[in-house]
């Protein structure tokens, strides 16, 4: 496991910057635990951990802040084909091992009815400082969420990528969008799950920093002032992660599906070699005044979010700014040989319903949450990667 | 007690005279009045126990029986006991149904460890205490038989309260269910059987004998899929996890309860095999979501403060009391040795943890053994004194090893990080 590095420069601790290849992606999902009796969440986390049969071939699988959560990450990886098959990889395993053990597992940005006294705090000291931090909020923090590595080949780049990101960072949250319900209600958004992260103090988008020493000497103030003990501290939409030398975006909800889970990386990658490449200007103090605005459109529209810019001074519709952008993404994508994972991003633009979609209109129909967490079980273990031929027609 | 009541008495009778409608003195207390406040006391037990101990509820309610019941203060008669075991029997039969409703079959074709735990458990559990009743006790081999099939699977009910009360969720926890759940339906299974022994050894008459244990088995089963038929019509016309789908649960049970009892198959049974072929059938989770209503634990308190008094204390004697402990010495170490052996990848440290936590012996064991012991009432009741005893020991210890088993595996609610680290 990559720990961050750090060196000595002008009397303080300053962090190194594990530089990687450019543009290699990673991939973590948050998963939930079900109770197959009646699908609300289960501790099961620690168990599985201790009697899983799997020798880490498609990536890692460890423990999250509470026992009903599971964490998977891919390997490191230049393409996302090989992506999607770790992503598969991996919940074939998942899928396989929960049977085994009277466990039922799910995608999906929260779990529509648990209710979040009840979740207990996986072991393990780091867990166990975040809750003493963040008492009650650790447990509510019990939201499932899809983590974005892009690799960059240094830490300047990776400082001007992550502020460049994110006035992108609606088009994640609509594409993923995958929690409508919360605590058994419908709560009108479509991503309800960032309304949890955003009780975090340092949650939100990053401020405005120059380069890599900017960033160095923003994070020591941080840690002077004893506002954060570590980088993980961070709840930055988008952060940097030095000890894997990439840009970490961090708002999307896990899909209810691995194949959308690869598409997304497909737009990350293709967005980030876009930005890497064309550099096109930035003007983050412009942007910090609609930011949360553009946000919270997201999440709570989703696709039909109207986005507020503040160079053109007037509101777009999110759909058209995608569709255009999914447009320009073309050459990049070509480029990197995932066309036709950016090309299924364009379904849900043209009516296909999105995750948190599908998810209403299953509860229209069983009118009951436990039915609607069943079903999208068996939509996580059944639908198979889409395959990468029939994706490409 | 008596002279501080004679003033009351003779004003009382004097009064009879000129208010007609007086009833005699009442000497004693009405049975339900006696019973309910039994009740409360098996309550305050529990609950002292609970807070002051961290011990189960069950026990408390077990222990006020006993104090309360025949063998000791005597508070509680037998005219009373009978009285009230209908509602024993209905809250027994409902935790059944629910012990059932929790048997998830398939999961044992997904993990096949599973399977050779669960069947070495049984396999072993019964072979132990059929030898230890006829090698050492000294039994017949058919009441040999009689006291394995009664003791050898955990108790549904003392199991299935400790692990809500802990709101236990874990292997640990699945895996306790789970082997109670199959080794109750192994033990009925058997228990037919050995009825069909014993009226062999006491009656030339065969055909009893052999179709007895068919009617018991086969009757119990018809009743079962009839009645899990029948819930799940009507239960479908319903919002799932309603009100009136707990209705159509209890509903279905206690007609099943009526049907059983009007064609003399074991109602624990019948309640057993519904609520084990609800689950089976129900596979698009009509009622899966329903459950039984909080106020099963006002059942439980009923049930466990009968058992507590049904306990036979009255005839304990140091030789009983020892074969007792050396039959539940070699059921433990069976109980043990069925998950230890039965390998797989949960640690065995926790497989033991299973094995400790499927000890439990209780009302199960004690109703069957009483309706065993009624269809011979002459030496029934000596002949099956080991299995009283042994289910009157492990009715004090079985909950504490089960709610040991899972504090222990941290499967617990509140065992968590959060406990030993909030500042």
């Amino acid at each position: 496991m990559s720990e961050v590095k750090t060196t000595e420069g002008a009397g303080k601790e300053l962090l190194v910057f594990t530089e990687s290849a450019a543009l290699t992606l990673g991939v973590e999902l948050e998963m939930q635990l079900l109770s197959p009796r009646d699908f609300d969440l289960t501790r099961g986390a620690t168990d599985l951990l201790s009697i899983l049969d799997y020798d880490n071939r498609f990536g890692d699988i460890k423990l999250e802040i509470t026992e009903s959560m599971i964490e998977v990450g891919t390997l490191p990886r230049h393409s996302v084909d090989e992506i999607g098959a770790d992503l598969d990889g991996l919940r074939q395993v998942l899928v396989k091992e929960c049977a085994r053990n009277n466990i039922v597992i799910c995608g999906g940005g929260t779990h529509p009815f648990h209710r979040w006294p009840e979740r207990r705090i996986s072991p393990g000291e780091r867990y166990a400082q975040t809750f003493n931090r963040y008492g009650y909020l650790a447990k509510q923090f019990t939201v499932f969420g899809q983590h974005i590595h892009v690799g960059c080949a240094s830490a300047d780049d990776a400082i001007w990528l992550t502020q460049a990101l994110c006035p992108f960072v609606p088009f994640f949250i609509a594409l993923s969008a995958s929690s409508p319900f919360v605590d058994g209600v419908d709560t009108f958004f479509q991503s309800a799950r960032l309304n949890a992260v955003s009780a975090f103090p340092l949650s939100g988008q990053c401020p405005e920093l120059r380069d890599w020493a900017h960033f160095n000497e923003y994070y020591a103030l941080l840690k002077d002032c004893g506002i954060i003990r570590s980088i993980k501290d961070l709840y930055w939409d988008v952060r940097p992660k030095p000890e894997y030398g990439t840009v970490e975006i961090r708002v999307c909800d896990t899909p209810l599906g691995v194949t959308q889970a690869a598409a997304l990386a497909a737009f990350a990658q293709c967005l980030a070699r876009h930005l890497l490449r064309t550099r096109p200007p930035y003007n983050a103090h412009l942007h910090l005044h609609v930011a949360r605005y553009n946000k919270f459109q997201a999440c709570r529209y989703g696709l039909d979010a109207l986005l507020s810019s503040p160079v053109k001074r007037g509101q777009e519709p999110l759909r058209e700014v995608l569709s255009d952008l999914l447009d320009s993404l073309v050459e990049d994508a070509v480029a990197l040989g995932c066309s036709h994972w950016l090309e299924s991003l364009r379904a849900p633009l043209d009516g296909t319903p999105s995750d948190a979609d599908w998810l209403r209109e299953r509860y229209a129909r069983q009118r009951n949450l436990n039915d609607v967490v069943r079903e999208s079980s068996i939509r996580f273990a059944q639908e198979a990667l889409m395959p990468i031929k029939e994706a490409k027609q | 007690m008596n002279g501080w009541l004679a003033p009351l008495r003779a004003a009382w009778e004097g009064l009879q005279e000129r208010l007609i409608f007086l009833p005699p003195f009442p000497d004693q207390l009405d049975t339900l009045a006696l019973f309910s406040l039994l009740l409360v006391v098996g309550l305050l037990v529990g609950e002292w126990l609970r807070t002051r101990w961290g011990w189960p509820r069950v026990l408390g309610y077990v222990l006020a029986g006993t104090f309360f019941g025949p063998a000791m203060l005597g508070w509680i008669d037998f005219a009373a006991l009978a009285q009230m075991r209908p509602l024993a029997d209905a809250a027994h039969g409902l935790l059944l149904m629910e012990i059932g409703r929790r048997l998830d079959i398939r999961w044992l074709f997904r993990n096949w460890v599973l399977m050779r735990g669960t069947l070495s458990d049984i396999v072993f559990s019964f072979l132990a205490i059929f030898v230890f009743s006829y090698a050492v006790a000294g039994l017949t081999p058919a009441w040999a038989a009689a006291t394995a099939a009664v003791t050898m699977a955990s108790a549904p009910a003392v199991v299935l309260l400790v692990i809500e009360e802990a709101n236990g969720q874990g292997q640990v926890s699945e895996r306790i269910i789970l082997h109670t759940a199959l080794g109750s339906a192994a033990a009925f299974i058997v228990f037919a059987v050995v009825l069909g022994v014993v009226h062999a050894q006491y009656s030339a008459d065969w055909l009893n004998a052999l179709v007895h244990p068919l009617w018991v088995a086969l009757g119990a089963a018809l009743i079962a899929w009839l009645m899990s038929w029948l819930a799940l019509v009507l239960a479908r016309r319903l919002p799932k996890g309603s009100l009136a789908q707990v209705f159509v649960l209890v509903a279905a049970a206690l007609l099943a309860v009526g049907v059983a009892r009007m064609l003399s198959v074991p109602i624990f049974l019948t309640l057993f095999l519904t609520g084990a072929v609800l689950a089976y059938r129900d596979a698009d989770k009509t009622l899966s979501y329903t459950n039984l209503p909080e106020g099963h634990w006002l059942l439980a308190i009923i049930l466990f403060v009968v058992v507590g008094a049904s306990l036979p204390w009255q005839d304990f004697t140091w030789l009983t009391g020892l074969q007792a402990l050396g039959l539940l010495v070699v059921r433990a170490g069976a109980k043990l040795l069925a998950p230890a052996l039965a390998g797989g990848s949960l640690p065995m440290e926790k497989r033991l943890l299973v094995g400790v936590g499927i000890q439990p012996l209780s009302a199960t064991a004690i109703f069957m053994a009483f309706e065993l012991a009624s269809l011979y009432p002459e030496i029934g009741r000596s002949a099956l004194t080991l299995a009283f005893f042994a289910a009157a020991l492990m009715e004090i210890v079985g909950p504490l090893l089960c709610r040991f088993a899972i504090t222990r595996a941290g499967e617990a609610a509140g065992e968590g990080n959060e406990g030993r680290n909030v500042l």
